[in-house]
């Protein structure tokens, strides 16, 4: 069970109150008709999955609505930031 | 009956309070503040269990939740709970208990005969044996449990409630002994919300069995005097029989709190127990410690104890479990259980101290009461077989690895040893800290916290009295600063207790024995699994390294003590037969529970009609009165049918749809999914969205969409309107609601936030009747006089604001059953009397309500498909045969459109959605069944594609099917076969997905 | 065109089925007793309306025409609303408010458009939700079992201004809000108020708890 800084709410709530949304930071190409069917499928399903540091989206589901991201520690779940969409992290790197 | 060892001194009972119990059938008595472990010691019982693999007689072991052997089953009927710990069940009047692992008897046992064969199991024996053949494993495994005694959980339904509560608060004081007390005192006074739980039934841990002075007063008196203190704080929860059996991410910890299990049958009505679901800012552990037992041969024998234990239930609950004391010891601690013996008036035959000198302070006053104390000895063995008769002791050498004298034998009918005391670190484990082995407490400390909390007092191997007050109030002063409370300074003075300087202790875990470990009598380490010291020997041997592994080949920890009592000695035994230290060896990792916690209290009210909401319509009421079936659709209750007096489902199903057909039905459609859409860019937007477009739709039109996920498969299908210039109401089906409201905000506010466009659920605000059948209009035309209903004024897949029996409404010119329909949506307060309106109005044309069957079966005979049931997520709108939905010149590259044109979503033979007519008219196929080219191929058969909705259509007289089949629309006029596991089979022609007025004549009218 | 009167239209609120229902733990289930003492009680409110207000918050223009027709000003602060005599606003998320108001839906809606430009959305949610005012000894601890929400957190509400949240309730959802008189509102989709009426009789019980519909 996390506990989440909603940067919108701007407090901790409790991981029921969200759902989880994937990866962050994934553009969706502006021409998808241009892509080979390698291009677009690397798109559509392949994802970093670190260990480590993982910068992904999150959904106040039963808060704000608003969709967040958040900067996670794979290994440890320990949280280290949440941002809002369209921003950057400023925590980066790979190793916990 | 007489309580044989009851004392004079009461200790924490009252004597005076008599309470009558049984135990396997037998009536006892204890007194008021007895456990049923110190009320059966108080009379005498030395057997109350059997061990797993050997079935040997075991007798109380313990005093807390380390008990091994002494597991019950309580209680009797709907409430019983099976594996309780003798030593945890506070007794009560009228109490039950009876060994779970006895069958079928405690004193006479048929698995006692596998005893005798203990040689023939050695570690591993179940992989060994019991694995092959494989087919056998149930057998073995039936027979396994049932002689393991697992208990028996109760097969009615549990008549107890249970509660959860959310609680939240800045400093959780785990443990409520000297350290957790003091420490829970130092964060109550900063003003921080405090928690204090402790398992047992009142707060002081070890200091209820203390004697002790402690600010000049006895233990107890200080105990209670500070749990007063404690509730004078109107900020401080004080939780005891509360154990905390979790701790999870982000300091979220989980606590049993049990409020009327004490109470047995007098229990007055109200929660059983209680789940409190804790979010900590800052956690204090201080949850003491267990005392280690030593390792001897023959040490399961009743009357075989932890010294700490006995100490306990002398002091505390005025029971001597024995008359002649012999006391195994490696430390000065242990000495106070021959002092505290010494005053009940009964023997102490010897202390047996395998260090050579000993000379501490209490070893001294042991020495000074005239008890003999065999230095440089161990105690190598005990003999008897229900209970202990005798002590075989023999000098040691210094290093405590062998036998170097000759062996004398002490007679008695109680051996206590102690091995020093580990640190209960399970919660820090929990977390994820590593715990670290130190070597000058010999136990694990608390690794590296992971989380917001520290420990204080014995569970971070600080075993004196004093040092673990101080470091309770330092921790709580600290945890309350972080949290943000105080400065972080103690307030209060240190208590006032004489600090006994204790002589090193020694590290010894398996004492000697004159024989080889492994040809000696078992030296048991897990006694509730028949772990021996020298099957972890021959774990070794067999090239076993990893204490992880060992674990589980020897099932060291498995027990419901969790290894409580016997992992550190099983690792300490490990480390020593790999020739490395315990530091290098490590420990296993505990996980959650800390305890065994009952299913009741996990699911608190989450039961029976709380267990899912369920959710109504406005006219909910009206169905139910009106006798419909129900169906749940999500978390919806939606009629299923109306059946009328006597009649069979398919009766009904197939008078509402000829009702449909031939004059007019209404159905309840409130459920359906309807997001408000409004901005600059929400056609946009929606175009987009969906597969087609949306660009040009004109206020008061409708427009059917599918839409995609990005892998270019159907994920959810309706009708948009448009409502008026940027204002869109998109419907979606029942069950998809939130999935699409949460599927438009993600690609609104991640990926496109420059659109101009809010999406808002108005699912619950509308109330919608669907009348439908050639008598819809006339219908309509009764209770509405403000729209047009002409058709060329208003027609299929328009939508028109209005009045209906005098409520302002939305009516739409949609169909999802062929016939001429309107959907009469009015603000869901309205609900039940818009739809009682029609009823009425629709009386001269017998109108028909009908459930989701007959909407089913309709929209089947016009080859609509349902999502989820026709699709299945693998499916793109070509393989529904429905390409028309796709705008593919469309400028915008709607989501999911590039995955059309991916090699697979192209490629021959993908399934295809088509018609199937059974051969037999009145053959319905099984929904979910394969089809199949030849139904006399060998068998694995060579699969098609299979039938994904299946109904008798009475407006046919005929079945009709919806499949999916390879490359099937290509496959018109074949003969295809669904064979049915019996052998039998179904034979069908592919035919047209759209089965009824193919033209749409009826719903244009 | 004819109109039927207005007296003949019957409506039902959501709780309506739950018109003076009650469980206590000496007689549950009984009719309402007005002897009983109750530990929660929890009485659905009739409103005008509700809205839902999308804009941007940023826009003075907005904010200062939703403040003049509203007479409270719009409530930036996460988690709070602004009240008074007849009219609230809930903040619920950065561009998103819920107003309740005994006007009428539609005239409000009219009056605020009229007040508006460019991208803003108002929605009537009235027929889709229902506000229930839960006041007693028993709330703070029935809410700890309904929510894992920190309600023992809050500042006490202040005449015109309190906390307020969306956030679990029971297995479904509610906007909860607390009142100067120390009493709590929560405001609940219709199509789980008969589960959550269901729910606050059962873990109501042990105080007592009476439901009152409007």
């Amino acid at each position: 069970m996390l506990l989440i800084y909603c940067p919108n709410c701007l407090e901790y709530r409790e991981e029921e109150e969200f759902s989880y949304g994937g990866e962050a930071h994934i553009a969706r190409p502006l021409n998808p008709e241009t892509l080979s069917d390698a291009q677009w499928a690397d798109y559509l399903f392949f994802r970093t999955n670190p260990r480590g540091i993982h910068h992904e989206m999150w959904y106040h589901a039963t808060g704000c609505r608003r969709y967040f991201n958040a900067t996670r520690n794979t290994v440890t779940y320990e949280i280290l930031e949440t941002y809002q969409v369209g921003t950057q992290p400023q925590i980066t790197g790979t190793e916990a | 009956m007489r309580q044989l060892n009851r004392l004079l001194a009461a200790g924490r009972t009252d004597q005076n309070k008599v309470l009558n119990f049984t135990f396997n059938g037998k009536d006892y008595q204890g007194v008021a503040g007895d456990t049923l472990a110190s009320a059966l010691l108080a009379n005498g019982i030395d057997v109350v269990g059997r061990s797993f693999k050997y079935a040997r007689p075991r007798g109380i072991f313990g005093h807390g939740p380390e008990e091994p052997n002494a597991i019950m089953q309580i209680g009797s009927g709907a409430s019983t709970i099976p594996n309780l710990k003798a030593t945890q069940v506070e007794l009560y009047e009228g109490l039950e208990a009876a060994s779970v692992n006895g069958w079928p008897s405690v004193n006479f046992d048929i698995m006692g005969l596998i005893g005798a064969f203990g040689r023939l199991m050695p570690p591993g024996f179940y992989y060994k044996t019991f694995m092959y053949p494989k087919k056998l494993w149930m057998t073995y495994e039936h027979f396994i449990r049932k002689a393991a005694g697992l208990g028996s959980s109760p097969v009615e339904s549990d008549p107890d409630s249970y509660e959860k509560l959310n609680q939240h608060c800045d400093v959780l004081v785990v443990g409520a002994g000297p350290a957790g007390l003091v420490a829970a005192r130092e964060a109550a006074r900063t003003g921080a919300r405090v928690i204090i739980a402790d398992e047992q039934s009142e707060f002081g841990g070890s200091l209820l069995a203390s004697t002790q002075l402690i600010d000049g007063l006895s233990a107890t008196q200080w105990v209670a005097d500070i749990t007063k203190e404690l509730g004078a704080f109107s900020n401080v929860q004080r939780l005891p029989r509360s154990t905390v059996f979790g701790y999870y991410d982000h300091n979220f910890l989980a606590i049993l709190e049990r409020r009327t299990d004490h109470l047995g049958i007098s229990a007055p009505s109200g929660p059983r127990q209680c789940m409190h679901r804790v979010r900590a800012a800052q956690v204090v552990l201080a949850t003491g410690a267990f005392e280690r037992p030593l390792v001897f041969a023959h040490n399961d024998i009743p009357g075989v104890m932890l010294a700490s234990s006995v100490s306990t239930y002398v002091n505390r609950y005025g029971v001597a479990p024995g008359n002649r004391l012999v006391l195994a010891v490696t430390n000065d601690n242990a000495y106070q259980t021959a002092i505290d013996w010494y005053h009940t008036g009964r023997t102490v035959v010897a202390v047996v101290d395998s260090r050579t000198a000993p000379n501490g302070v209490l070893v001294e006053q042991v020495r000074a009461l005239g008890i003999q104390i065999l230095e440089g000895h161990g105690l190598i063995e005990a003999v008897g077989s229900k209970r202990v008769r005798k002590a075989l002791v023999a000098p040691i050498n210094e290093a405590g690895s062998e036998v170097t004298g000759s062996v004398q034998s002490l007679v008695c009918d109680l051996i206590a040893s102690s091995g020093g005391w580990s640190a209960a670190i399970h919660l820090s484990s929990h977390t994820g800290a590593k715990p670290v082995w130190d070597a000058s407490v010999v136990s694990f400390r608390p690794g590296e916290s992971k989380q917001q909390e520290r420990s204080a007092g014995a569970c971070k191997g600080t075993f004196g009295v004093l040092d673990g007050l101080i470091e309770g109030a330092n921790a709580g002063a600290e945890a309350a600063k972080l949290a943000g409370f105080g400065e972080g300074q103690v307030q209060f003075p240190t208590p006032l207790i004489d600090q006994i300087i204790e002589q090193p202790q020694q590290a010894l875990f398996l004492v000697p024995h004159s024989k080889t470990t492994s040809r000696a009598p078992s030296q048991f380490v897990d006694f509730q699994l028949d772990v021996s010291a020298a099957g972890i020997e021959l774990a070794v041997l067999e090239g076993f390294e990893s204490v992880e592994h060992v674990k589980r080949y020897t099932a060291l920890g498995f027990g419901t003590d969790q290894g409580k009592l016997g992992n550190i000695n099983g690792m300490a035994i490990l480390a020593k037969a790999l020739g490395q230290g315990i530091a290098e060896t490590g420990t296993t990792i505990f996980r959650p529970s800390y305890t065994p916690t009952t299913f009741g209290a996990i699911a608190g009210r989450d039961i029976n009609h709380l267990f899912d909401p369920e959710r109504y319509t406005a006219m909910h009421r009206w169905h139910v009165d009106s006798g419909a079936e129900f169906e749940n659709v999500g978390q919806w209750k939606r009629p299923w049918y109306f059946p009328q007096v006597n009649e069979t489902m398919q009766q009904a199903v197939d008078r509402e749809g000829l009702a449909v057909r031939n004059s007019v039905g209404i159905l309840d459609a409130t459920t359906l999914g309807k997001i408000d859409i409004q901005g600059p860019d929400a056609a946009e937007f929606i175009t987009r969205m969906y597969t087609n477009s949306y660009l040009k739709l004109a206020p008061g039109k409708c427009r059917y969409g599918v839409m995609l996920k990005e892998d270019g498969m159907i994920f959810d299908d309706g009708v948009c309107a448009c409502l008026s210039e940027n204002h869109y109401l998109m419907f979606t089906t029942t069950g998809g609601a939130a999935g699409v409201l949460s599927w438009l905000e993600l690609w609104q506010q991640t990926e496109w936030p420059e659109l101009q466009v809010y999406f808002t659920s108005v699912t619950d605000h509308w109330a919608t009747a669907t009348v439908t059948g050639p008598n819809a209009r006339k219908v309509i035309a009764k209770v509405c006089q403000d729209i047009d209903l002409a058709s060329e004024s208003f027609g299929f897949m328009d939508w028109r604001e209005g009045t209906v029996s005098g409520v302002a409404a939305r009516v739409f010119r949609i169909s999802f059953t062929g016939e001429l329909s309107y959907e009469v949506n009015v603000p869901a307060h309205y609900g039940r009397y818009i739809w009682e309106q029609l009823i009425e109005a629709g009386a001269e044309f017998n109108i028909t309500p009908y459930g989701t069957e007959t909407m089913h079966v309709l929209r089947a005979e016009k080859g609509f498909i349902i999502v989820g049931q026709d699709t299945d997520g693998s499916m793109t709108p070509a393989d529904m045969n429905m390409d028309w939905v796709v705008g593919k010149n469309k400028a915008f590259s709607f989501i999911g459109k590039r995955s059309l044109e991916r090699s697979d979503s192209v490629r021959e033979n993908r399934k295809q959605l088509v018609g199937l007519k059974t051969l037999d008219p009145s053959a319905v196929l099984p929904e979910g069944a394969q089809v199949v080219n030849d139904p006399n191929q060998p068998i694995p058969m060579s699969m098609q594609g299979h039938v994904t909705s299946s109904y008798y259509s009475a407006s046919l007289g005929h079945s009709i099917a919806l499949a999916v089949i390879k490359g099937g629309l290509s496959r018109m006029g074949d003969t295809i076969h669904c064979p049915a596991a019996d052998g039998s089979s179904i034979a069908a022609e592919i035919v047209s997905s759209v089965f009824y007025d193919p033209t749409g004549a009826r719903q244009n009218d | 065109m004819t109109k039927l009167d207005a007296q003949d239209v019957i409506l039902e609120s959501p709780l309506h089925y739950f018109s003076k229902i009650s469980s206590h733990p000496v007689s549950s289930n009984q009719l309402f007793n007005g002897d009983l003492e109750f530990g929660v009680v929890a009485k659905e409110i009739r409103l005008g309306c509700q809205l839902n207000l999308r804009g941007d918050a940023s826009d003075e223009h907005f904010v200062t025409g939703a403040e003049s027709v509203l007479g409270i000003a719009l409530p930036t602060v996460p988690g709070t609303y602004q009240y008074n005599s007849d009219t609230a606003v809930y903040w619920l998320g950065p561009n998103e408010w819920l107003i309740t108001s005994a006007t009428d839906a539609l005239e409000l809606e009219a009056l605020l458009r009229s007040k508006f430009e460019g991208h803003i959305a108002i929605i009537d949610v009235s027929g889709g939700q229902t506000l229930v005012n839960l006041r007693g000894h028993g709330v703070l601890t029935l809410l700890k079992k309904a929510s894992v929400y920190d309600f023992y957190s809050w500042s006490d509400a202040v005449p015109g201004a309190g906390r307020c949240v969306q956030t679990t309730f029971a297995k479904a959802t509610a906007i909860v809000a607390n009142r100067t008189d120390g009493s709590f509102d929560i405001i609940i989709r219709r199509s789980f108020s008969d589960y959550i009426a269901q729910w606050l009789l059962d873990a109501g019980q042990e105080y007592g708890c009476r439901i009152e519909s409007c």
